[in-house]
This record gives structure tokens, sequence and C-alpha cells, in this order.
């Protein structure tokens, strides 16, 4: 990965803390309740228990139980609540507990908590980050395994986020929560245990104090592309894409569960000769057109790959953004790697339907041999 | 590791607190999910609890006779920061395996 | 709350038993390792069902972990079974000719000498203790171990005030018999109780009431009773009947409380895990 997240460049040394995506999580809600007293966190669970992933573990027990409750098994509920608590000042930050349990608060999502900002021209925003554990990989059962990136990037008033690792979960979220807009923030439940170096913005602030100015920037453009540098953990730099690993003969472009896998499948593509860049999209709605402009126009070949089902999946969106601002120069047209169109399935046969690495590789391999005319 | 406690659930009926009949269990033993926990006793029956989840146990609540209400902690377990929650497990982290090869003529670039 | 193990349980076939359906709820339970011994049939008591009596004491649990294939039996009127409104879907003399057939149905075969696995182990509690006795001394073909748990030489339902407790239902005038108070107080604090269906019980009860002398069970049995169980004093009664019993007192325990007991369980396992 060419991200450098230790703040070593500009000299401060340590600044960095080793952290799972859970335990990456918990930080930046710890640290948002404690910054903004109108931050709540609910849902099902989020208490007493602490999440059933452990990221709201503790919370209540510092936060105290008025900000940080337990609320009845009722998404329609969670949500609900969430767009009155805005609607009365607050900012809450609701969990449904699995992606397939958002289905039941459609309504409110779609109906009201999308579309007050619109309804009211402005006047009653709707500040709630709603937190999905999303997508597959836990050999969960029907329910607790789904990816619904695509439902939701379809409606107007959502913006969707996901992140691929400890830091974009603990940067990224932190962004979402202070945003005015509903955001729908899809944590990937199988890189929950995945472990990372985090900069905290605490550690952050403290390294740009310290380093001159002119040397941080330096140190931000070094690889010349998007990553996440020190200076870049404030809400500008959080907006759109980031190049996981800047390659030169074609893009893959993933978000969530699937960028760990695309670099994985960039490393194996080294071995043939073949240097894969992966952009990690990060914001789903709206989609960081430009970034993709900017890594296909130079690579000339894109892969996208995604969980959710293939049809009217969101790797058709991207396909059409990259078709409109680089059809010239594309050497084949984008190639999809894909869910197939069937209901995610549970257990074990997960493993015929997430984009395995056989499965991408020859994705990549269709692109690379395509022939015009 | 992380601590993990399981307060007295809701037994349904509109029970409202149950007494402790015996511990099938000690502190420091280590559990299996669904192994029974508890035996109590309701003003409608006798039941055993069974484990939600598994973990080594680190404290219980209530000696033989004691009365527990709903909602009131029952046993705590210690379990591992990595532990999956109630529903899945933890993916392992496997050395990515292929069978598929790339090759291109990318000289006509 | 989630008790039961429902992905190791099903619904046997059933047939009719002289021409009319019981509408008894019948669930069976496979064990994963099975053991080369017969099913084991349990019968609850008065006022409970399978899910109170064998699913959330743990019952269930722990013979499908010694290897036992278990079939369960909701009575008529209790748990998930209909409530007929004729008396005589109650009486115990059709009870047994229900569970004959549904012990057959589930699979349970008659002795056969050379198979361990064949014939048919029963337990019972409280009533289903009276029944137990009752269908092992009449199918000596089938029955091969018994176990009765809080049993009664006396029968407490036979001597059941059904009067008072219908004026008590009707208009709430008390009831003075403590025995009939009492087991009025429990019908009504059993979940999902049909509390007619439980007072036809009862009257077919008192129709045919419990004669442990009529017919003695002459296979080997096992009596267990908590200590503090108001009827254990009559335990001696039945030992009486059948000497050879073996009789297990579980301290501190009553009649309700006993059921769960890890005492209980292991000794009937033990005692029904013998060739």
């Amino acid at each position: 990965m060419s991200e450098t997240l230790t703040t070593s460049e500009a000299g401060a040394g340590a600044g960095t803390v080793t952290l799972s995506l859970q335990g990456a999580l918990n930080l930046a809600l710890d640290e948002l309740l404690a910054e903004d007293p109108k931050a709540l966190v609910l849902g099902e669970d989020v208490g007493t228990l602490g999440g059933v992933f452990r990221v709201t573990s503790g919370l209540a027990a510092k936060h105290g139980a008025e900000r940080v409750f337990d609320t009845p098994l009722a998404e329609s509920g969670i949500l609900g609540m969430s767009i009155g608590l805005a609607m009365a000042g607050f900012h809450p930050v609701p969990e449904v507990q699995f992606d397939g349990f958002a289905y039941p608060a459609i309504n409110q999502i779609v109906c009201q908590l999308a579309r007050m900002n619109y309804r009211s021209r402005g006047a009653v925003p709707m500040p709630v980050t709603l937190r999905v554990p999303s997508f597959g990989g836990i050999r969960a059962p029907e329910h607790h395994g789904e990816s619904l990136e695509a439902l939701f990037a379809h409606v107007p008033g959502l913006k969707v986020v996901s992140p691929a690792d400890p830091q974009q979960g603990y940067s990224l979220l932190k962004a979402a929560v202070r945003m005015p807009d509903p955001v729908i923030f899809m944590e990937p439940k199988s890189r929950y245990w995945q472990k990372g170096e985090v900069v905290t913005e605490a550690a952050a602030a403290a390294s740009a104090a310290a380093a001159a100015s002119a040397a941080a920037a330096a140190a931000a453009t070094n690889d010349g592309g998007r990553s996440l540098g020190a200076a870049d953990l404030t809400d500008a730099g959080l907006t759109g894409a980031r190049i996981a690993r800047p390659g030169r003969h074609l893009t893959l472009v993933a978000w969530g569960a699937m960028v760990a896998r695309c670099l994985q499948v960039a490393d194996l593509a080294a071995e043939d000769g073949i240097d894969v860049e992966v952009l990690d999209l990060r914001w789903l709605k709206p989609i960081d057109a430009e970034a993709l402009a900017s890594s296909v126009g130079k690579t000339r070949r894109a892969v996208v790959v995604h969980e959710g089902p293939r049809t009217s999946g969101l790797g058709a969106e991207v396909a059409q953004l990259v078709t409109e601002r680089c059809f010239g120069t594309l050497k084949a047209p984008v190639e999809r790697v894909t869910g197939f169109d069937v209901p995610y399935p549970s257990g074990d046969l997960e493993d015929e339907y997430i984009p395995n690495i056989d499965r991408i590789l020859f994705g990549i391999q269709r692109v690379l041999e395509y022939k015009r005319g | 590791m992380a601590e993990l406690p399981f307060p007295l659930p809701d037994l349904g009926e509109g029970l409202i607190e149950a007494t402790v009949l015996e511990w099938l269990v000690a502190e420091g033993d280590q559990v299996e999910r669904n192994q029974p926990l508890v035996e109590v006793e309701t003003t409608k029956s006798a039941l055993e609890l069974p484990s939600p989840q598994s973990g080594k146990v680190l404290k219980l609540y209530g000696a033989p006779g004691e009365v527990i209400k709903v909602g009131e902690p029952l046993i705590v377990f210690e379990v591992a920061d990595d532990t999956a929650g109630i529903v899945g497990t933890v993916p392992s982290e496997d050395a990515p395996k292929r069978r598929v090869r790339l090759n291109a003529n990318l000289d006509e670039d | 709350m989630e008790m039961t193990t429902g992905r190791h349980a099903g619904a046997a076939v059933h047939h009719t038993v002289e021409g009319t359906d019981p509408g008894l709820n019948v669930q069976t339970y496979e064990p994963e390792h099975p053991a080369a011994l017969p099913p084991v049939l349990l019968i609850h008591g008065f006022a409970s069902s399978i899910a109170l009596n064998w699913e959330q004491s743990g019952w269930i649990s722990a013979l499908r972990e010694a290897g036992r294939y278990v079939i369960a039996v909701d009575l008529p009127g209790h748990g998930l079974s209909s409530a007929p409104e004729d008396v005589d879907s109650y009486s115990p003399s059709r009870i047994r000719a229900d569970l004959l057939q549904i012990a057959s149905d589930a699979g349970a075969r008659p002795i056969e000498p050379g198979h361990p696995d064949s014939g048919l182990d029963v337990v019972g509690y409280s009533l289903g203790s009276r029944l137990a006795w009752e269908f092992g001394a009449t199918q000596p073909a089938i029955v091969r171990r018994l176990v009765l748990g809080g049993p009664s030489s006396r029968d407490p339902l036979a001597e059941f005030d059904l009067v008072a407790a219908q004026r008590f239902l009707a208009d709430g005038t008390p009831i003075e018999d403590a025995s009939t108070a009492g087991l009025v107080t429990m019908a009504q604090a059993s979940p999902g109780s049909d509390m007619y269906a439980l007072l036809s019980l009862v009257e077919a009860v008192k129709e045919e009431p419990f004669d442990a002398a009529e017919a003695v069970p002459k296979q080997p049995l096992l009596i267990v009773a908590g200590e503090k169980d108001e009827r254990v004093e009559g335990l001696e009664g039945l030992h009486g009947l059948v000497p050879s019993a073996k009789v297990v007192v579980i301290p501190g325990r009553n009649h309700v409380n006993a059921v769960t007991a890890r005492a209980f369980k292991q000794a009937a396992i033990e005692f029904l895990g013998e060739g």
C-alpha cells in the first residue's frame, strides 16, 4: 500500500495507534460523543452489550445511558426516533444491527430521512449517520449479509460511504457524523477484526504543529496520488476516492471489503507483470467521478468489483462514469466482477457468490485481451 | 480480552424475577454457546438457562436461593476482543490462492 | 428467548386412534451421536407441556447428548395440542392408547432380544408418572424401562373439587380445599393453558382414578422426587408394589423445581443407559 499514514515523514515519529476496524470505529464514536454534546448513539444492543460487533463497547458507561442507549427490536422505530431527534437538534448515530434489517426501516430512510431537507427547503437538515454492518464474508445466516449500496445510492438526499480499513473507518465516520446530511455508513463486517495503523486527529494535529508546513505539504504529495496523509484528516480531504495502490496498466475500482481483496489481486497481477492500480471509491454517493477519470485516464483499462448483484448494481454506474469521461482512450469496455442476480446466500455459499481472487483475475484478463472490432 | 455481562433475560409471560436453584458452571470455567449455565425457578416453572455464547466465566451473581430480577446481572463472561458477533464467524486471513494467471502483450500500449 | 433446539426437532407422522385424531402435538429429537438404545418417550405433568417440562428444563438436550432419540408429546389441552370439547378425549385410558400409537408412529418397536435399540423407555413427571406407570404395566411388550418423577400413589387430581373450581372460575368464590386451590393456581399460571380443557382432564381422571395396585409394571423402575415434594411420603406406596425399584430423593427440591435438577437427569440417563 502506498498510503503513508505514519507521520514520520513529518518528523513526529510516533502518533499512530494499531486498531482493528471495530476499535477504530469505537474510538471515532468515543471522540465524537466527547466533542459534540448533541451526538447520540442508539440501536439494538448498542448500550449494555456494546454492540454485537463490539463497536459501541464501553460507550454507554463512559458517556451515559441517556446518550448511548438500547432501543426495541424495531428498525423503523430506530430511524423514526433518529429523525425526530435530528429535528430537535440532536446528531443521532443510529445502528441497524445487520444490513438485512435495514429493510424494515426503508420507509423511514427513503420517505422521511432523505427528504426532510428538500421538503423543508433546507430548514430541517437531517444530520443522521446510520451505521450498517454490511456485506458478507462472515458466514452468517439469511438477512445478516447484504450489499445494499445500490439501493441507498439511488435515493436522492442520502450520502453513502463505506470504509475499507481501520484508518478509513475512523476518519470517514468522523467526517460522516459531522456532515449536515443523512449518511448511510456501510461497515464491511468481514473486516471488523482486521488491524491497521490509525492516525488519530489529535496525533495529526500534533504532528502538523510540530512540523514545518512546507515539510508536511511535501510529505502529503510524495506519491502524487490522493492517499490520505495527516493533512487530509479533515472533512475536505474525505469527500472523495483514494488510491489504495498506484499502478500503470489497469484500475481496479472497489469499496468496503472488496478493497482488501483487490489489493491481494494487485500483488498477484504484479507477479505476471501487470501493474494494477486500486482505487478505493469510499464515497458511493456522490461518486468521485474526477478520481475515476484521473485514474482510468492514466491506465486506460478498468475493472469494477462489488459484492452486490450485477443488474443495476453500482458497477454499472461506475462503468458509465468512466465511459463518459474516458471513451476515447479506453482500451476495452469496463468489466464488472460482481455478485450474481440471486438473493445474497448464507453460510458457505458465500464463497461462490462473493467475487474471489480468480474471478477478479479473469475480469482483468478479459480486459487485457480485448480486441477492437 | 473484554468483559461481557449477561443479565437475566426476559423469561416471558410477565415474569419479573427468578430464584437461583443451582449453578451448573463455576467462575473460571470455559463454557460453550448453549451450554446450560444455571437452573432458575420462576413463579411458574423451573428452567435451565443456556449460555448465550462461548467464553470464560468471570463472575456469577446470586447464590442458590437468591432472587435476581430480569435485567439484573446474572453472569459476566470474558471474551476475546476479536470474538465474532452473536451471528457469524471471524473470517480467517489466509494467504491468497490463485489458479488464474494473466498474460497480455502490453507492448501495444 | 430461544430455548428450544428446533433444528433437531421434527413432527412425526400420526394415525387416528379409534377413528378420531386426538390432535396431539408430537415432537421428536434426533441425537447427534445415536447410542444403541431405544427411544425415550417423555410424558409431562398436569398444566405443563413439552416446552416447560422437557425443553426449557434441559431434559431434551441432556438426553440428546446421551445419544437418545426422544419422543415428546403434549397431553390433550396442553402445550400445542388441541383441546377437544368431549371429556372422553382426556380419559387416561384414551391417552394411553394415543401414546402407544404415537410411539409406534415415531419408530418405537417391541422389545426383541439381541436388539438393544428395540423397545421404548418412558419418563413421566407428576401426572405423566401416573400415565407412565399404567403404560408400562399394560404394555410390557414394548416398554423396557421406566422413570417416574414426582409421582404419587394417591391421586391428587381424583380428589380435586371440580365444583369448587368451576364456581371459583365463574364468580371468584374461594376454594376451600387447599390441594384443589393449589392446582387451580398452577393451571392459571401455566402459559397458554386452556383452563376448561384442564378441568375436562380432571373430570376424566375422576372417572378413572389412579389405582397403582390395579396394574403394576414389571420393568426396571426408577422413582425420583424432591425432598421437599409433599408427595415424597407417598413414594413408599409405589415402592411397596415394586420392591426392586430404585428410589432417588433430590435434596432441597420441591415438586416444581426438582424437574430441572441435574441429579434427577443424571440418575435417569444412567438408569436408562443400562442394558
